[in-house]
């Protein structure tokens, strides 16, 4: 999936001085600077209303910042035109914190769609798609809508959307909120498999300290709008 | 498992019921109006043709000053055939006027020449009516060209009042198709996001209602034009039970240009609601990241 103009040195998500406002006063963001190394797994963590997810959907282009300037993969998006906006949003995949599935698709069609998004054959992923959905449990609940589905069900097809794809860049918001701990950890391993395997970026923002801990990846808090780089010891306490 | 065949934007029933009986309707009128023009105009062509060419000489005078006046009209240049009416054929053109009982034997009806002019000759009447004064005969050239220039100036505007009575049914059909869609936008947005999020180009996004909205003009427009087909035949039957020769009414009857007309409605429903759609969709595009 990587472009022919990528370089490996460009950061995978790089934001330079953002900021994000909605009037005087309200500064959700303010002056914001960071990166993301191509292939590298971080973890975004702060206390609640502190902007994490307004930074993720900066990041997977769905608002424009204010101030400063957001780049993907070396390429400065505030210059882009749409078309090609909307090629450089099929390299990312995203787990929505509240999954945005579609009610009227079954588990295989709502993990499909990016596939079909991107105008692939059926023949061609299918049986991805259903290896996929067996892999975070669901080989059972192919065609269950998701009005049928548990919350922790509906996560796991989010999940399997977002990484269906095998994008460049993987954002998660709180992508493991809403299962037990044990497929919490198997979704975390299935995040890892595919940043070593297949050098997918991946930034997950979560209130889950213990996946943090376990994780052994870089994290990043955001607090009072700003952003600071934290080393977590292995087994020590994450960051509130 | 089945193959996934699902529309990736959901059928919205009671939304699009409404929409179609809606858009149904709007056909309907549009190709009533459509098939009222056509017949308004090829009404005007024909009766126009009737009398195009052909000239009427009223004498005053005995059947003498007739037949020289045949005689004159006849020896015209620019003339190619000229015959007295007779008594009988008179009464038959004053029967719509003074009805089936016929006229009274001692009516004098004035003596009428018919002639036929050949084509493109401007200011025959003028002459033919010089020469007649000349040889002494009182007489009277009518070649209809005030008559069919009323009667192409009445059928004209009512052409015109129904073409724009076609426009207007065609504005409204978009501005409802795009008020629909923009509804259908607002319901569905979470899916318009997805996909726009997911990657898709606008192009794509526009072509799912695009297509619906093509499918459904062109399914509402084949009702509207079939239930315009069965009003326009119902008239004509009506007329043609009642036999009697309506002179108001235009020439009713189906052909091939109605069918054009009919077969068209659909296809211009279905078009109109596709760039309805894609406008609407579109501007709302511009709006996101």
């Amino acid at each position: 999936m990587r472009d022919r103009n990528d370089s490996l040195d460009d950061p995978a998500v790089r934001f330079d001085r953002v900021s994000l406002s909605y009037g005087p006063n309200t500064d959700v963001l303010a002056d914001v600077s960071l990166q993301l190394k191509p292939g590298s797994m971080t973890f975004l963590t702060g206390p609640s209303g502190a902007g994490k997810s307004t930074l993720l959907r900066m990041a997977y282009l769905a608002l424009r910042p204010t101030n400063g300037r957001v780049s993907l993969f070396g390429i400065d998006t505030s210059r882009l035109n749409r078309p090609t906006l909307a090629r450089l949003r099929k390299r990312i995949g995203v787990v929505f914190q509240e999954f945005r599935l579609l009610d009227h698709l079954t588990a295989y069609e709502n993990v499909a769609l990016p596939l079909r998004v991107h105008g692939e054959n059926e023949k061609q992923y299918r049986d991805n798609v259903i290896e996929l959905l067996r892999w975070v449990g669901l080989g059972d609940r192919l065609d269950a809508r998701p009005e049928t589905l548990s919350g922790g069900e509906k996560q796991r097809v989010a999940i399997a959307r977002a990484v269906v794809s095998k994008p460049d860049l993987i954002i998660a918001d709180e992508p493991t909120g809403n299962v037990d701990e044990e497929m919490g950890e198997r979704l975390l391993r299935l995040f890892r498999e595919l940043n070593k395997s297949a050098k997918t970026t991946i930034l997950i923002a979560t209130h889950d300290l213990a996946l943090v801990r376990k994780a052994q990846a870089d994290v990043l808090r955001l607090a009072d709008g700003m952003v600071s780089r934290v080393v977590v010891p292995q087994h020590a306490e994450a960051p509130t | 498992m089945k193959p996934s065949g699902a529309p990736l934007l959901p059928r919205e029933d009671a939304r699009e019921a409404a929409l179609f009986f809606v858009v149904c309707a709007l056909c309907f009128l549009a190709a009533l109006s459509g098939l009222v023009a056509r017949s308004a105009y090829a009404a005007a062509d024909s009766w126009t043709a009737q009398v195009t060419g052909q000239i009427t000489i009223r004498v005053r005078g005995g059947d003498a000053d007739t037949a020289r006046a045949v005689g004159l009209t006849a020896a015209t240049p620019g003339v190619l055939t000229a015959r007295s009416l007779s008594r009988a054929e008179s009464e038959d053109l004053l029967r719509p006027w003074l009805g089936a009982s016929g006229v009274p034997e001692d009516l004098p009806l004035p003596h009428l020449i018919a002639a036929e002019a050949s084509p493109g000759q401007a200011g025959l009447a003028d002459r033919l009516g010089q020469a007649l004064s000349a040889a002494g005969i009182d007489a009277t050239v009518d070649d209809h060209v005030v008559w069919s220039d009323d009667v192409r100036r009445a059928t004209d505007s009512a052409g015109l009042m129904a073409i724009l009575a076609v426009a207007l049914l065609g504005a409204t059909g978009i501005a409802v198709i795009a008020f629909a869609t923009h509804a259908t936008l607002l319901a569905r947005r979470d899916i318009v996001e997805l996909l726009h999020l997911s990657g898709a180009s606008d192009g794509f996004i526009s072509g799912l209602f695009e297509r619906r909205f093509l499918m459904l003009g062109v399914q509402a427009g084949t009702v509207g034009a079939l239930l315009a087909f069965g009003a326009a035949a119902f008239i004509l039957f009506a007329v043609k039970q009642a036999d009697q020769h309506v002179w108001l009414l235009p020439q009713l009857s189906l052909s091939l240009a109605d069918g054009l007309i009919l077969g068209l409605a659909p296809l211009l429903a279905g078009l109109a609601s596709m760039l309805a759609a894609k406008l609407t969709v579109m501007r709302s595009l511009s709006g996101m990241v």
